[in-house]
């Protein structure tokens, strides 16, 4: 039977749980002290969750890119997909803070955001392109 | 020369601006912010990722959402701002000269005056690693503002040394931009930084984590071409015949943060060793009269929430002195680390007033008994890289500041 070593990472206790999986079922979990860390390895066996967040280029502004974040946390392994999926995105100065950048990233029923407003560079600023 | 300044704060990252805005709700009038950077914010717009704000507003931010609370906050209640400025001393009666392009050199002397330089990294020539000066080398927080802001990428196989919060956070930065870290070298047994940040930036992207390994040397002519890394004996010494050579054309060092304060020495303010800032009492202020100081400049601090906290206390602190309304503290009694215990800040306090010690340990622990003088507290589990604070309410610290030093140490109990 596979086992797996989980870090739960919902307090500072930090426990080390040796967990036995087959498919997503849990068949035992051994190291956890409390109950909400027994219910964060299930969520990390069963369908772990991440916040995403990465910059797009944005044009015409004297900063080259602009943060943007997911409105909710994504699947663990649709990460590296997501940011493909934005790599090549370029955006237009002026941004406000909280602009939806793109909506529903890979379906998923999350939308990107700008985290910083980026203002628009004046012509002679010379801002890039 | 000579403006009419109340409360002058030095620095415009988490722990001036909460500092700017809490003075100017206590009541200071003119309250100025000196930064030399040309934006305000300090390090957070840099800081792209979530875990901001947790406890301070109970939401998960990002570090530039943090950030533009606090400076649509100062905006709004007529904070000013002096961007592109240098500070280029500080006197012991507050008074700082600047330097700016616009207006040359200019003396002022606020009637308070708060210190939030932060703090800045240690780099390659504070921990000697041998071998040639190729390009591709950078701490972690270059690296991190010339992906995050310029929109660069430093280079695409990838080695950090050292297991620091911000080194873990651009492991996984250069993993999700399509880079490949081949591995974080720890000298110590033990992470850096904290335990979530080692499993969702380490452990979700396969990055491994070496612990008591260190690079032993740099390779390359022009740009690195690899490092040699080895392992250590208990004495941290490298161990032969376990030095191997890693290929990557990037060396990102993520070893550490040193409080910045030439400005406080300058100042002569009274320095803890320990902590590489100026000590201060329960309110924040030094040894200097109307000299306070928050945030990173007094010690690195692992979570802005509590940065903030510090300049929420020094702002208010300073306000009341410009005003004329601090009364001073009763007595000052020095807060002593022990065994086990690294540092403690605040270093000074008064029995006045309700105070939260921050500490931090020597080495990881299990089951410990914490005292404060004779009061104690157990704690089940404390790292290094994470502070412990320890609140005491007005009734304990009255109490405890009766002695003449207040030691705390650590014991562990089974």
């Amino acid at each position: 039977m596979p086992e797996k070593k989980i870090t739960c990472i919902v307090c500072p206790m930090g426990c080390e749980a040796t967990v036995v999986v087959q498919g997503n079922e849990i068949l035992k979990a051994e190291g956890l002290e409390c109950q909400r860390g027994k219910e964060y390895v299930a969520r990390e066996i069963k369908a772990p969750m991440r916040d995403f967040f990465t910059v797009v280029q944005v044009r015409g502004a004297k900063v080259a890119v602009c943060p943007v974040r997911s409105t909710k946390p994504v699947p663990k392994g649709k990460l590296a997909e997501c940011s493909r999926e934005l790599a090549d995105v370029a955006i237009a100065a002026p941004v406000k803070a909280g602009d939806v950048i793109m909506r529903d990233i890979l379906g998923l029923g999350v939308d990107m955001v700008a985290t910083m407003g980026v203002e628009q560079a004046a012509e002679e600023e010379g801002g890039r392109r | 020369m000579n403006e009419d300044v109340d409360v002058a704060i030095v620095g415009a990252g988490a722990a001036g601006l909460a500092a700017a805005v809490r003075a100017k709700e206590t009541g200071a009038e003119r309250v100025v912010v000196i930064d030399r950077n040309s934006e305000l914010g300090g390090i957070l717009p840099q800081c792209i990722h979530t875990g901001f704000g947790l406890h301070y507003f109970q939401e998960n931010l990002t570090g530039p959402e943090y950030v533009t609370r606090f400076i649509e906050k100062a905006k709004e209640l007529g904070v000013q701002v002096k961007t592109d400025t240098m500070v280029l001393n500080v006197q012991p009666d507050r008074s700082l000269l600047t330097a700016n392009s616009r207006e040359g050199l200019v003396r002022m002397k606020p009637r308070a005056l708060v210190l939030a330089m932060g703090c800045r990294e240690r780099a390659r020539g504070a921990i000697g690693i041998p071998g040639s000066r190729p390009a591709g080398i950078f701490t972690a927080g270059t690296a991190q503002r010339l992906m995050d802001v310029e929109g660069y990428m430093p280079g695409s196989k990838i080695v950090i040394l050292g297991s620091g919060d911000v080194g873990m956070i651009m492991a996984r930065r250069f993993s999700l931009e399509g880079a490949k870290v081949e591995a974080v070298v720890e000298m110590l047994p033990y992470p850096g930084g904290l335990p979530r940040n080692v499993v969702q930036c380490l452990e979700d992207f396969g990055i491994p984590l070496l612990l008591r390994h260190t690079v032993t040397s740099i390779l390359g002519r022009d740009r690195v071409s690899g490092v040699v890394i080895a392992g250590l004996d208990e004495n941290g010494t490298p161990m032969p015949g376990t030095q191997r050579a890693l290929d990557c054309d990037t060396l990102i060092l993520s070893v550490g943060l040193i409080p910045e304060n030439e400005l406080s020495e300058g100042a002569g303010l009274q320095m803890d060793q320990a902590t590489g800032g100026p000590v201060v009492d329960e309110r924040m202020q030094t040894s200097a009269d109307g000299i306070f100081a928050c945030g990173n400049v007094v010690h690195v601090h692992d979570l802005v929430d509590h940065v903030t906290e510090t300049g929420i206390k020094a702002g208010e602190g300073a306000a009341l002195f410009a005003m004329g309304r601090l009364p001073p503290l009763t007595s000052r009694i020095p807060v002593v680390p022990s065994s086990g215990i690294r540092y403690v800040v605040p270093q000074v306090v008064s029995g006045d007033n309700a105070v939260t010690l921050f500490l931090r340990v020597k080495s990881p622990v299990r089951n410990a008994r914490l005292s404060v003088g004779n009061f104690t507290v157990p704690v089940r589990v404390a790292r290094p890289a994470e502070t412990v604070a320890v609140k005491l309410t007005e009734g304990r610290i009255r109490a405890l500041a009766k002695g003449k030093e207040i030691p705390v140490s650590l014991e562990v109990t089974s």
